[in-house]
């Protein structure tokens, strides 16, 4: 007799995932391998100083010692891979099952520098959208309406579409709304038509692929940065991008409403965050002792988490992230995950805890526990 | 250290530090997170230089344990005695260095730098080592121990960092033992003489450090999957959090109820019984304690309410464990209620109860005497052992039941759909455990129906795109219910000279019934093109096949007088009972999961189509 499903994301044990048989429930993980920053390059033209080798389209090495380490992703891309073929091996499907009223997910995972901006929007320096570089997110929206497009002259006027975005932050368990500014910790709830709701967001309606980017971009500013000594720049918040597709076609009389949702995530950078609490999918390697004593839940909660299949209740809530992109962690969504990776030597320790995180998210499936205890009433 | 001017300076800047990095540090714009603490570093490294090189204090030799009255701090500047080497008696340039070094490698972790970091840690080591069982020394041994226990895990040397905390609890434990009295807190050798902390002041400090070595020392054992020693540890320091208090009691609470869900896994309902009790009891004081400021009493009576209905939630799972656990150790090998067993463990338990003071004292007790107290008070209201019969059996479910009120009353259904239907199913499960334990058909029947009555209503509006998981289960529990109420009508009927078309009807409404909701659980499986899955998920595959099994004997089971119909039925059932095989025979893998199934199938499909062949040559006669 097992309790209900477990919501959030579960890595499961290696020595569990036998081959996985229904492609619909797993998470899809894409590994991008930025290229080094400018440098010198040895006489028998290798970069120097580089961790990892790309060895065929789903599998890389890492030059770790004293055994280097090999991992199989459902695809790497190399250095030289192009922004396009990054959209059409990643999202296109995604959001073409968006149109099927499936509900799709993109995360972008990797540690600051990673170039996991560059994957998803673009050369930050130009709002130009229609630039040759320009990331998934925008390449995605451009797919969508062409979409959208095909299906209005497919139907005519039989079929009507409408497309909301809203654009949220999540920093240190709080969600604000980045399409407007003034507002402060909004709530999550849960409609028994609409699933997981934030209470207040700002939705816009838009109409065009452009006006899409401008929602994007206007809200990409109002994000939460920060700079160490250590790094650059790094963004400590969780941001989600949601647009949602309605459809409504008329046949005679009868009505047919359909409606998915399509969320781009932009998540915190892996490396260490400031706060224990934005750990939003278990990001940080295993290894982390949390130092404040208001913790102890997390930890105690991890060892109730140990014995499953039997009936408990774990009283801490997910995080507000996997709350908010429960249907994406399972169930009927597709789900992909891009890991971005930095090639240099000096990132390799940080490349290695992206890699491991990337592993581990593919064995990432939900659990739809049925409720059954065959008692042998045969 | 040349001139008081400079030692007071020295202390200044100290202080100063600590200000920065524990005050300060909060208000640090985002987009400079650690400007105070590199504020804080600088005034550390001019403490240092105030101090003057360290004597050469890093000697490997083993201390020699202290003589129980080693005096506390020295006495300002003038008061430096002991050279390096002579006993176990810090200097107190050595105790202040070490202070700083501390200092130092707290900061450099802070600010992502580990490697700086552990070397000023190891330096704290090094000025204290042999002296580290001195008052004047032991916390900061044992803090820089501790340190160095978060740095290791930092860099995922679980192994290292268990090393360096669990000789931090050595080091605690035979300070205690050996000297005991309240040492220095690291940072008091920066204090003047009038401000130095009371006795009552340095143990809590002391004993604060010594909560959290136990608190990382639970973190370390649980990422090893020591899961057993780390629940140990994690119980520990809850304990210490109460005795020493220093806790925030809603935390608390709702910590101890979430120990109390690792203890039912465990099946150890004691323990788990006691850690309830003790979050209720911490939680209805922290209740009575009323909320000071008015705009934020709101948002304060929302969350309390959450919280309480948090630790009802995790009630309501240990009546649930009890009652399952007490119906499997009394089922019988058809599940049903074994009259024998029963008297055997009635038995056994007597013979227990005498036993039951020293099982008590196992359990390690919660709070100081008052507190503990009310906790028992608490444990009063409901059993921790398996109840044997009906009796016993619904006064945990009474219990259960009261706390699903209660849980209901916070996570309604507008707004918390998962949890709100969670609760439910608990609330269905303990009907369907408590009709385990009742041996009257008629009343046992009337325990599912509620069942039905209230899971059905939620089916209704939930929408599959966004619940999909928690709408099987509703769907599949429904389908269940139906089955099992139809087994009992048939048995009841059994017992009837014959069927009147009333209990005719009951039976084949229940079966229909059954046969929807297991259709609609199959149908939640295909795909957007209503294709049912070629080959089916693992974490599908029993409740489907069982799905597809179970229809193929209620179709077997419907009742009618009509030949054709009969007919159409057996037609049907033999279907689905050859989906069963066939799909078992295509993927071998899968009949593990439903071998006894499997064999009534296989049976079903060989016995059927000769049964079908007789029925056909009764209904037309004339061929």
């Amino acid at each position: 007799m097992a309790p209900g499903v477990k919501d959030s994301l579960r890595a499961i044990t290696p020595s569990q995932s036998n081959q996985v048989s229904n492609e619909g429930d797993v998470i899809k993980v894409f590994i991008r391998v930025r290229p080094p920053t400018e440098g010198p390059v040895l006489n028998n033209g290798e970069h120097p100083g580089m961790c990892l080798s790309v060895l065929t389209s789903n599998t890389l090495r890492l030059h770790s010692k004293p055994e280097p380490k090999i991992f199989t992703f459902d695809h790497v891309a190399d250095m030289d891979t192009t922004q396009e073929s990054v959209f059409s091996s990643v999202a296109k499907g995604i959001v073409e099952s968006c149109m099927n009223g499936y509900n799709g997910t993109i995360f972008a995972y990797g540690q600051t520098g990673s170039g996991k901006t560059f994957t998803m929007m673009g050369p930050s320096e130009s709002d130009n959208f229609t630039h040759n570089l320009r990331g998934v997110i925008p390449r995605s929206f451009e797919y969508l309406f062409f979409l959208i497009d095909r299906e209005k002259e497919k139907a005519g006027a039989g079929k009507t579409f409408l497309c909301k975005c809203s654009f949220i932050e999540i920093y240190n368990e709080q969600i604000f709304d980045l399409l407007d500014s003034a507002s402060t910790g909004l709530l999550l709830r849960e409609h028994i038509k609409k699933g997981v709701c934030v209470v207040g967001a700002v939705e816009q309606v838009v109409t065009s692929a452009a006006e899409a980017y401008q929602v994007l971009s206007g809200g990409w500013r109002n994000r939460r940065v920060a700079a160490t000594s250590m790094n650059r720049e790094s963004s400590r918040s969780h941001a989600v991008f949601t647009i949602t597709v309605e459809s409504m076609e008329k046949n005679n009389d009868v009505v047919n409403i359909r409606s998915s949702q399509l969320n781009l995530v932009d998540l915190a950078g892996s490396e260490r965050q400031k706060d224990t609490h934005t750990e939003g999918l278990r990001l940080k390697e295993a290894g982390n002792i949390n130092r404040s004593l208001s913790c102890l839940g997390q930890v105690i909660t991890a060892l109730v988490d140990v014995g499953n299949g039997k009936q408990r209740h774990v009283c801490y809530r997910d995080s507000k992230l996997t709350f908010l992109l429960r249907d994406s962690l399972g169930g009927n969504a597709k789900t992909a995950i891009i890991a971005n990776v930095h090639p240099g030597s000096k990132c390799f320790g940080e490349t290695l805890s992206t890699l491991n995180f990337a592993q581990r998210a593919k064995l990432i499936k939900n659990k739809a526990v049925v409720n059954e205890d065959m008692q042998g009433n045969v | 250290m040349a001139t008081p001017a400079a030692w007071a300076a020295a202390c200044e800047k100290f202080r100063a530090s600590l200000s920065l990095s524990q005050v300060e540090s909060q208000k640090d714009p985002e987009n400079d997170p650690y400007k105070s603490k590199y504020r804080a570093r600088e005034l550390l490294q001019e403490v240092k230089a105030l101090l003057g090189p360290a004597a050469d204090e890093d000697e490997d030799e083993e201390a020699v344990g202290g003589n129980g009255d080693g005096p506390g701090a020295e006495e300002g500047p003038a008061a430096e005695r002991a050279g390096p080497g002579v006993g176990a008696e810090p200097s107190a340039r050595a105790v202040r260095l070490a202070a700083v070094e501390l200092q130092l490698g707290l900061n450099h972790i802070d600010t992502e730098e580990l490697a700086a970091g552990e070397e000023h840690l190891q330096n704290c080591l090094r000025l204290v080592r042999r002296s580290r069982l001195e008052p004047a020394a032991v916390s900061l041994h044992l803090q820089a121990q501790n340190n160095l226990g978060i740095l290791w895990s930092e860099r995922d040397e679980i192994e290292t960092a268990q090393t360096y905390l669990e000789s931090a609890e050595a080091l605690y434990n035979q300070y205690m033992k050996e000297i005991g009295n309240p040492p220095l807190d690291p940072n008091e050798h920066f204090l003047p003489e009038e401000e130095k902390l009371t006795e009552q002041e340095r143990s809590r400090r002391f004993e604060k450090a010594y909560t959290h070595t136990l608190y990382y020392l639970a973190q370390v054992y649980q990422h090893l999957e020591m899961i057993e020693k780390a629940a140990q540890y994690c119980h520990t320091t809850l304990k210490r959090q109460l005795e020493y208090s220093g806790y925030h009691p809603v935390e608390w609470a709702i910590n101890a109820a979430t120990l109390s869900q690792y203890y039912i896994n465990k099946q150890c309902f004691m323990e788990s019984r006691h850690c309830l009790s003790a979050a209720s009891v911490i939680f209805s004081q922290a209740e009575q304690t009323p909320s000071t400021e008015d705009t934020e009493a709101e948002q304060e009576q929302q969350d309390l309410c959450q919280r309480r209905a948090e630790i009802a939630r995790c009630w309501i799972k240990y009546c649930l464990s009890l009652l399952q656990s007490a119906q499997a150790s009394l089922e019988d090998n058809i599940g049903e209620l074994d009259l024998d067993k029963q008297s055997e463990l009635k038995a056994r338990r007597k013979r227990e109860e005498d036993e039951k003071e020293k099982m008590r004292k196992k359990v390690v007790l919660f709070g100081t005497s008052d507190v503990c107290d009310a906790i028992l008070a608490m444990e009063e209201k409901v059993a921790c052992v398996p109840p044997l019969d009906f009796r016993e059996a619904r006064e945990v479910f009474l219990v259960g039941q009261n706390y699903v009120c209660e849980a209901k009353e916070y996570f309604q259904v507008d707004g918390y759909i998962t949890d709100h239907i969670e609760i439910v199913q608990d609330h269905s499960s303990l009907f369907k455990v408590l009709a385990f334990f009742e041996e009257d058909y008629e009343r046992r029947c009337k325990m599912h129906k509620r069942r039905i009555d209230m899971l059905e209503p939620l089916t209704v509006d939930l929408n599959p795109q966004y619940y999909l998981l928690i709408n099987r289960q509703l769907q599949f529990e429904l389908a269940h219910t139906y089955y099992e109420m139809m087994d009992l009508k048939v048995a009841i009927a059994n017992r009837l000279e014959e069927l009147d078309s009333h209990t005719i009807k009951k039976i084949n409404s229940l079966a229909q019934s059954a046969i929807k909701y297991y259709e609609l659980f199959l149908d939640s499986l295909k795909d957007p093109n209503k294709v049912f899955p070629e080959q089916l998920g693992e974490d599908v595959l029993r409740p489907a096949l069982v799905a597809k099994f179970h229809i193929a004997r209620l179709y077997g089971k419907l009742i009618t007088c009509d030949g054709r119909k009969e007919l159409d039925n057996m037609q049907a059932s033999l279907e689905y009972y050859t989906f069963l095989v066939d799909y078992c025979e295509k993927y071998p893998e899968a009949v593990r999961a439903v071998e006894t199934e499997l064999e009534l199938s296989k049976e079903m499909a060989g016995l059927l189509p000769a049964k079908m062949e007789r029925l056909r040559a009764k209904l037309s006669p004339f061929t």
